[in-house]
């Protein structure tokens, strides 16, 4: 069997999530890709939606992507099934969670121990070794205590020792700042960085640029909008041609001079909702550039179609001087 | 995984003590009818040892002493008594009286034959020697010196017996045959069963036929056989209750644990060590439910006017019952344990 070793790197290779939502098809990783060494400290950012906890899901082996590969050192996660992937999710990698989710029965030494008894070890063998992290984590005057005892940082101290009980060689942590006054985010970070040691990775998702300084390594995930790049542009389309698919990036808004555009969404089971038919004098797209989101529908041309091109501030001036409110109101797709 | 468990049953203590306590009532009313059931056996076996008839002959097409009454002439048992194999045979009068204690009371009547088979084994006071004497069991409530009117003779209690019950409890009361017959037959000299010591190896007169203890036994039980097969559903039905109960308490746990059963998943556990956890819960709570019932049962058992006659075998029985109980209870939540996606540790 395959398993990874401390001075591996992690690369990740067109890597795609999609799943369904409300019917729906949502990927919200398309083909993305990135390395990162051993040592490093990486901050995944972006707004809420934009996939960065969905790729620490698919780092954890939690979520099985549609296509792609996460491959540490000569350990191909992505496939894994049964015992290895138990044995992955249970010796390779530890997870910081968001809302910390410790069980709120636990006290802070049982919490820890609990991968530890789940994997068999032995009580006698786990709380040793249990009460020797809490201490590096400086809980240990704290840990007979309960969840509900302690403070959002304690915890959150809790559940990092907790996913270094089998000292890992992948650490992720879910929005570890999320939940902590400011005085505590500064003992959580520090220690997070104190973890990104030759020998070990730490990937952390976050939308607090607080923690930018400290990363080896930031990858943004938002779909960013560009509404100052370019001027206005004639764009041709032949039947049965596509603007823009579903999940791609947006920074341009499109008004229909001459043919139709249909603007569809995939569905779960592969087949396609039309939203909306934009025709001659009809804008759409302004959605993605204005608020940084991915494209939520497919736009194609049902026959041959001249379109206009905008960024988003040439647009706004043409279209909607006023409120984005108004401008939104006048898309023949206000989602797209 | 027990020590999740039972650190959730710590957690959530009052919900389980409500739990443990709900079902426990229902384990103990389990009980007594389980002691009640058995009490209706064991009390037809109390009977026939305390008569100790080795035969009975009763008018052919009877199908037993206690349950039917042909009369026939009391003298038949000479003629009984004369076959070969036969020691000794008495008459016996067996019916059913009502008496005024001040509230109506039943009581099962037998007329036996002085000396005779039959004769009672008393172990208080003395057997009747005189007429208007009579011999009642102990479940009665009367005691030795005590008056009681049967019809509209007065008659005085002289000794006691015990655990001499038929018929669901109504208990057993001695009189001379003599006695017996004027109470219900104005003085005939008849009767509805002769009691035989030693086996009949002749021809029995016609018209009778001889029964063995075994067919009197099953036909003394017949009467209860459907309180008996009722008790037994309703137990059947208490124990789904149970189930139902732990099922709930469960299945609302697992409910308010899927974020943790999601993060334990995340962690690598194995789907067993998460159902393990919560199998060990029900185990534990009916477990905890089946001890108070033992508790519950001896404190509520003295409250029933039923006898109660808890067998070994039912406290053997409620264990394993409520060790099934909690397991089949267990199992909604179990699924929900099982479908718990560890992708929700993100969430």
């Amino acid at each position: 069997m395959v398993t990874a070793t401390r001075h591996d790197r992690l690369e990740i290779t067109d890597l795609t999530v999609e799943y369904s939502s409300g019917g729906y098809s949502v990927r919200p990783l398309d083909e993305f890709g990135a390395t990162f060494e051993s040592g490093e400290l990486v901050l995944l950012l972006g707004a809420s939606g934009c996939g960065k906890t969905t790729l620490l899901s698919a780092l954890a082996a939690i979520l099985t992507p549609a296509s792609g590969s996460i491959r540490l050192g000569e350990l191909e996660v992505v496939g894994l099934k049964r015992a290895a992937l138990t044995r992955y999710r249970r010796e390779t990698v530890g997870v910081v969670f968001q809302a910390f989710n410790l069980v709120p029965s636990l006290s802070a030494v049982e919490n820890v121990m609990l991968p530890m008894r789940a994997a068999g070890i032995s009580t006698r063998v786990a709380r040793p070794r249990a009460e020797h992290l809490l201490g590096q984590v400086g809980l240990q005057e704290r840990m007979g205590h309960k969840p509900g005892g302690m403070s959002g940082g304690q915890q959150q101290r809790v559940a990092i020792a907790r996913a270094l009980v089998h000292d890992p060689v992948l650490v992720l942590a879910d929005e570890p700042t999320a939940h902590l006054d400011y005085i505590q985010v500064d003992g959580v970070i520090r220690l997070l960085r104190e973890l990104a040691q030759p020998g070990r990775i730490v990937v952390v998702a976050t939308h607090d640029e607080r923690m930018v300084p400290l990363a080896d390594k930031v990858v943004e995930l938002t779909a960013h909008a560009i509404p100052e790049s370019g001027p206005p542009e004639t764009v041709t389309l032949a039947a049965g041609r596509e603007l823009f698919r579903q999940g791609d990036a947006g920074d341009r808004v499109y008004v229909v001079q001459e043919g139709a555009i249909e603007l569809v969404r995939g569905r779960a089971d592969g087949s396609e909702e039309i939203l909306a038919i934009a025709g001659d004098g009809d804008y759409f797209g302004e959605l993605a550039p204005l608020f940084g989101l991915r494209r939520s529908a497919t736009a194609r041309a049902t026959k041959d179609t001249t379109l206009m091109s905008y960024s988003m501030r040439d647009f706004r001036a043409l279209v909607a001087p006023g409120s984005v409110a108004e401008l939104m109101s006048h898309g023949a797709n206000t989602e797209a | 995984m027990w020590l999740i468990g039972f650190r959730d049953l710590q957690w959530r203590r009052r919900r389980f003590a409500i739990a443990v306590v709900s079902t426990a009532l229902l384990f103990a009313v389990s009980l007594l009818l389980s002691g009640i059931s058995a009490s209706f056996n064991n009390e037809v076996a109390r009977t026939m040892k305390e008569l100790d008839v080795d035969t009975w002959v009763v008018p052919a097409g009877t199908t037993g002493p206690f349950t039917s009454t042909n009369l026939f002439p009391a003298s038949v048992a000479a003629r009984v008594a004369a076959i070969a194999g036969v020691a000794r045979a008495d008459p016996i009068l067996l019916f059913h009286e009502v008496v005024r204690k001040p509230k109506p009371k039943d009581v099962n009547m037998i007329g036996f034959t002085p000396g005779g088979v039959g004769q009672p084994h008393v172990t208080q006071g003395r057997l009747p020697s005189q007429p208007g004497e009579i011999v009642v069991d102990r479940s009665f409530g009367a005691a030795v010196g005590d008056v009681m009117r049967l019809g509209s003779r007065p008659f005085r209690v002289v000794g006691s017996v015990h655990g001499v019950t038929y018929l669901a409890g109504t208990a057993a009361a001695f009189v001379s045959m003599r006695d017996a017959q004027q109470l219900v037959l104005h003085g005939a000299p008849l009767s509805t069963a002769i009691a035989v010591r030693g086996t009949p190896r002749g021809p029995l007169p016609p018209g009778y036929e001889r029964l063995s203890n075994s067919a009197v036994r099953a036909d003394l039980g017949r009467p209860i056989a459907s309180a008996r097969s009722t008790i037994s559903f309703l137990n059947v039905l208490l124990w789904i209750i149970a189930a139902g109960i732990i099922a709930a308490i469960l299945y609302m746990s697992a409910l308010e644990r899927v974020r943790e059963f999601a993060v334990i998943k995340a962690m690598g556990s194995a789907n067993g060590f998460v159902i393990a956890g919560l199998a060990s819960q029900a185990i534990v709570l009916a477990v905890a439910a089946a001890v108070v019932a033992l508790a519950l049962a001896k404190l509520i058992a003295p409250a029933v006017s039923l006898s109660v006659e808890i067998p070994a075998a039912a406290y053997v029985e409620l264990f394993v019952v409520a060790i099934s109980v909690g397991l089949l209870g267990s199992i909604a939540g179990l699924r929900k344990v099982l479908s718990v996606d560890p992708a929700l540790a993100f969430g």
